[in-house]
């Protein structure tokens, strides 16, 4: 597939848009500003840069735990992304969905789920609804390799081929929910191949590529989009950090450093970096170029979330009910 | 082993008691001897003691309800001992049920257990809220829901009664007395009426008024009753007697200023009245007698009663064994007793020992006048005013000051002669103090 | 104004919406052709067609999650869950997902969508067909509850269900769905959070739901004959609750029974009972008393889920132990 330059950047840059973010969380998280939990998206920066690069501003996501990324790479703004993870009244849910609840619905972001497998009915619902309306949109859903043997994600996959609805069944497996590594909790390697059982086309791919991702996922929407049913996509990737900041020994429990160093090696973003040079679409100094302007912006970022003010108390109380007369 | 505590025989002529306090409460522990509760009962209230030591495990009976004396209201129990199934169901007063000799009698009784069981009040919230608005003290009202709690009825009608803050005593004297507590004014804090309050009321009610209708209160009734029996059972005689007071009263002059500074004690002219007539009645045991059936009995010890005028009637305890008491001993008596019946605390035996009576009207300008006999006694003395008066004596006009005694018999056991002798010899130990009074 | 059933009342409120509003749409198990195991939506698959009157696999985690997405995304589903029972299989739907939404997103994102459900015993199916745990349901934040009692309430408040913006639990009830009543043709909104004093009294408050209002009703006539003079309230949502007619009412009669059909501990009644003796127990005259169904799973032999129920004459035995506080 032929790209153009300025794709080939926007995948660079979103991807270490996302990079930089978590990175920038892990420090704040250590030194206490970030409360509650971060699972952090370093590593897999290639699938959500590469699905979220192939659907447009009008089409629908529904994400993870783990969505900073997504939400970055659907074209969330960081400033109130940030000041959602501090908590504060500018953040995306004004303080009160935190960083497993951000949604944006003008981007098309019903939210990141923090029930794994919870987020796969409500992409069906998403993609029904475009059908519903008449409309070309089309839904993906990400969710994990966990995820994967919870009963939702059959019911989703069974109704959505049933249906013929525009959803794109985006599979992340990084090998491990939480703890256990993915030959202790399914019989199969590759989770692609339930998509047999549904009818529908499942693939297995590079998650650590973006390009790949790319390609996989513009042939899913054109599918979606012309009314043929929904794609299964596996993308074999690895988070490097824990389950969560925090997580003892960032993991290390569960899996071995060597493993982490093989995967690490197997970086998305050096991988197109890399590629960029030697194919002399962008030089080291232009990419150190974007670097230094996604810095600027997560300081601003992070500069805008300190300066916003914490909900006021009874803000607690408000948005309960879509209308305040329902309040109790 | 369990004990009963019955409330007693409060003398021969009284059937029904009701317990007016607890003076313990269930699960105290109790001495033998220790006052349990105050019992009212005809003119007396009087505070029962325990029977035994131990656990005062069940009250059975509340405070309010008459009940044959012999009841058993309460039951101690040894350490340890559980209190025995049969008092912890049923009416508790059905044994002296079984006693009672009129069936009638047993009829009024409610079973106890459906009465509050003593504790904190209990009233359904809306009877406390109205209770709160209009500043009613709830335990004053009467509950009438299941198991007594009091709703919020019971406190719309007491408080549509007019509204009166009242003390429990209060209330309880204003139930005895019939008077209706809205009519009391109060003298309490923010005007709360007060026992003193409806003594006073009930003083005031009793104050005869043309065209007035006064109902009478327990203690009229009772005093009605006795005397009504007393003046149709028994045929009274009527003797007098002038006694020179001359002597006496020197002699009390000459022995009061030791009496108060040793004794602390101040004799009054009925101190020796009782003493002497208790002399005279060693003289005249039929004086000392009571009539039962066709016997005459004559009674062993000689006890003199003095009647206590009270706001409400007239009550008569008794100077027991009057006659071997030291004059000191009989002042102490007299006037521990007189204190105590004006305090409503006169025990019931003080009241019934009685064998003889003293009734003096001698603050009064009444020369003479005869009085009903103090059932079942047989015999009354009447006192008038001490006065100057004139007399010859071997063709000289004296002076000397006398007074009046009457004496009423029981003519069915006392003749004529009887109780002129008895008179004479009283009226011959007053006129000799020094003798009369020298066994001190 | 004539005179339909209670499933027929429902029927139309659907037929109404869906002809109103494109974005309304029916999912649910056997809701096409066999037009409802209840006949609720009898013929609606044929007027609009299989694509808006949708027959879902036995599956409600995956529909009801999809209403949530369609809803989230701008439709108006009308879902059926066939019993009560089975929203349990998609609970996380229900209480992580729809009732929660709106908050977590900052307000960001409605979820108008109406979950239809069904209680109530009777019918001989015993423990996992009859259960009546609508109360659960009053206990989740951001959840509407809707509990029509008649004919007129159900098409009233399902059609409020549906043009609401929030997501609604609509309670149904088995022995209701062939009672009459009269109703108009026309559409009309009962809004949410309004009692309705379906008799008034000034002795006792019967605060009764669903079908118990029936026998709340029947109760008041025979207490009538002795002198009782019961106020019956149907509170027609139990989320949001009319604490206000609830309160008045009890302010006035100071006696209060709450009769309903989940069971006793942690139900509506206990929520009722509790906001009485927070708000107004200074007015109580007597205890608050409770008619609800055994803490026991719905028995199957027939005496025993008789034995279970109850109506009327419970309902009568109760308000006269109130009045022994008279």
């Amino acid at each position: 597939m032929k790209l153009s330059k300025e794709k080939l950047l926007s995948f660079y840059r979103t991807m270490q848009t996302i990079r930089l973010f978590e990175n920038r969380i892990s420090d704040l998280y250590a030194r206490g500003t970030v409360p509650g939990l971060a699972h952090l998206y370093i590593g897999e920066e290639a699938v959500a840069a590469g699905v979220c690069g192939a659907l447009r501003p009008d089409d629908f996501i529904t994400s993870t735990h783990r969505g900073h990324g997504h939400v970055i790479a659907k074209g969330a703004d960081l400033k109130p992304m940030m000041a959602e993870l501090f908590g504060r009244r500018t953040g995306y849910c004004k303080g009160k969905g935190g960083s497993m609840h951000i949604a944006d619905m003008n981007m098309g972001i019903l939210g990141a789920n923090g029930i794994a497998g919870g987020g796969l009915p409500i992409a069906v619902g998403a993609g029904w609804s475009a059908k519903w309306r008449g409309t070309d949109q089309v839904a993906a859903c990400f969710f994990g390799d966990g995820a994967s043997n919870n009963g939702t994600f059959h019911e989703s996959l069974n109704l959505a081929s049933l249906h013929k609805l525009p959803v794109i069944f985006v599979c992340e497996n990084n090998k491990y929910g939480i703890s256990v590594c993915q030959l202790k909790h399914q019989p199969i390697i590759d989770i692609a191949t339930r998509a047999t059982s549904y009818d529908m086309p499942g693939s297995v791919l590079d998650g650590n590529d973006v390009l790949e991702v790319y390609e996989a996922v513009v042939k899913a929407v054109r599918r979606a989009r012309t009314g043929e049913g929904p794609t299964l996509l596996e993308f074999k990737t690895y988070r490097w950090r824990g389950h969560h900041e925090g997580d003892p020994n960032q993991g290390e429990r569960y899996r071995t450093k060597e493993e982490i160093t093989q995967w690490m090696e197997k970086c998305p973003i050096q991988r197109l970096a890399a590629k960029l040079v030697t194919k002399k679409i962008a030089s080291r100094q232009a990419l150190d170029a974007i670097d230094r302007e996604i810095t600027t912006a997560i300081d601003a970022a992070v500069e805008f979330a300190t300066q916003s003010e914490f909900p006021a108390l009874e803000e607690m109380y408000e948005d309960v009910y879509a209308s305040e007369d329902m309040a109790k | 082993m369990a004990t009963e505590v019955v409330i007693p025989m409060l003398g021969v002529t009284i059937e029904t008691g009701i317990i007016v306090e607890w003076l313990k409460k269930e699960g105290d522990q109790v001495k033998k001897g220790e006052s349990l509760f105050v019992v009212e009962a005809d003119k007396v209230v009087a505070e029962v003691e325990s029977p035994a030591s131990g656990l005062l495990a069940k009250i059975l009976l509340p405070v309010g309800q008459k009940v044959p004396v012999l009841t058993v209201v309460a039951v101690i129990t040894d350490p340890g001992e559980s209190v025995p199934a049969r008092y912890l169901s049923g009416a508790p007063a059905a044994a002296a049920a079984e006693r009672m000799p009129s069936p009638v009698a047993a009829v009024p009784m409610t079973a106890p257990t459906a009465l509050p069981a003593p504790g904190p009040v209990r009233a359904v919230p809306a009877a406390r809220t109205l209770a709160r608005e209009k500043g009613m003290d709830l335990s004053g009202i009467k509950g009438s829901g299941p198991a007594g709690v009091i709703l919020h009825k019971d406190v719309a009608e007491a408080a549509a009664a007019p509204s009166v803050v009242v003390s429990h005593l209060a209330r309880q004297a204003s139930e005895k007395a019939g008077l209706p507590l809205g009519a009391i004014p109060g003298s309490g804090v923010r005007g709360r009426v007060m026992q003193a309050d409806v003594a006073r009321a009930a003083a005031e009610a009793a104050a005869p008024r043309l065209g007035k209708i006064i109902p009478m209160d327990r203690m009229r009734r009772i005093i009605a009753r006795r005397m009504a029996e007393s003046a149709f059972t028994a045929p009274h005689i009527h003797f007098f007697s002038d006694v020179g007071m001359d002597a006496l009263l020197a002699f009390r002059g000459q022995i009061l200023p030791e009496f108060e500074t040793r004794l602390g004690l101040r004799p009054s002219v009925n101190d020796f009245l009782i003493k002497a007539a208790a002399l005279a009645i060693r003289d005249y045991p039929l004086l000392n007698a009571i009539v039962k059936g066709e016997e005459i009995h004559i009674l062993p010890e000689i006890n003199v009663c003095l009647a206590v005028a009270l706001p409400d009637g007239l009550i008569t305890p008794a100077v027991s064994n009057a006659d071997q008491c030291g004059l000191a001993e009989i002042v102490r008596l007299r006037a521990d007793l007189v204190r105590r019946a004006r305090a409503g605390a006169l025990t019931v035996a003080e009241l019934e020992r009685g064998t003889f009576t003293i009734s003096s009207l001698a603050q009064y300008d009444i020369s003479h006048f005869t009085a009903i006999l103090n059932p079942p006694q047989s015999a009354i003395l009447s006192v008038g005013k001490t006065r100057d008066t004139i007399y010859l004596e071997n063709g000289q006009v004296r002076s000397a000051r006398m007074a009046t005694l009457g004496l009423s018999v029981d003519h069915r056991i006392i003749d004529g002669t009887l109780a002129a002798e008895f008179l004479q010899t009283l009226k011959a130990y007053l006129e000799k103090p020094a003798f009369t009074f020298l066994h001190v | 104004m004539r005179e339909i059933t209670y499933s027929q009342a429902l029927n139309e409120a659907l037929r109404i919406c869906m002809t109103e509003d494109e974005r309304v749409v029916l999912l649910g198990e056997d809701i096409g052709c066999y037009g409802g195991i209840f006949q609720v939506t009898k013929d609606l698959q044929t007027e609009f067609g299989p694509d808006r009157v949708v027959d879902t696999p036995i599956s409600e985690a995956g529909f009801v999650g999809a209403s949530v997405g369609a809803a989230l995304t701008g439709m108006r589903p009308v879902t059926e869950i066939m019993f009560i029972d089975f929203t349990t299989v998609c609970m996380d739907m229900i209480i992580n997902q729809m009732a929660k939404m709106h908050y977590m997103f900052g307000g960001k994102g409605k979820v108008p969508m109406v979950l239809r459900v069904n209680i109530g015993a009777g019918r001989g199916t015993a423990a996992q067909h009859s259960q009546s745990f609508h109360s659960i349901f009053m206990h989740v934040p951001g959840l509407c509850v809707a509990a029509p009692s008649t004919p007129y309430d159900a098409k009233g408040l399902l059609i409020e269900a549906v043009k609401n913006d929030n997501p609604v639990i609509f309670v149904e009830h088995k022995r209701l769905y062939n009672t009459r009543g009269m109703v108009p043709e026309e559409s009309y909104r009962i809004p949410f959070g309004r009692a309705e004093v379906k008799r008034t009294g000034k002795d006792v408050t019967v605060f009764a739901t669903h079908a118990l209002v029936l026998s709340a009703l029947e109760a008041a006539e025979e207490a009538a004959r002795d002198g009782i003079d019961v106020e019956v309230i149907d509170p027609r949502t139990l989320a949001p609750l009319d604490k206000d007619t609830l309160i008045a009412s009890v302010k006035k009669t100071g006696r209060l029974l709450v009769a309903d059909e989940d069971n006793k501990t942690c139900g509506v009644a206990a929520e009722v009972s509790a906001i009485v003796a927070e708000d107004a127990i200074e007015y109580l005259k007597a205890p608050i008393l409770r008619n609800c169904s055994p803490d026991t799973p719905v028995p199957f032999s027939p005496p025993l889920e008789k034995s279970f129920m109850f109506g009327k004459d419970r309902l009568l035995e109760s308000v006269r132990r109130l009045m022994a506080y008279a």
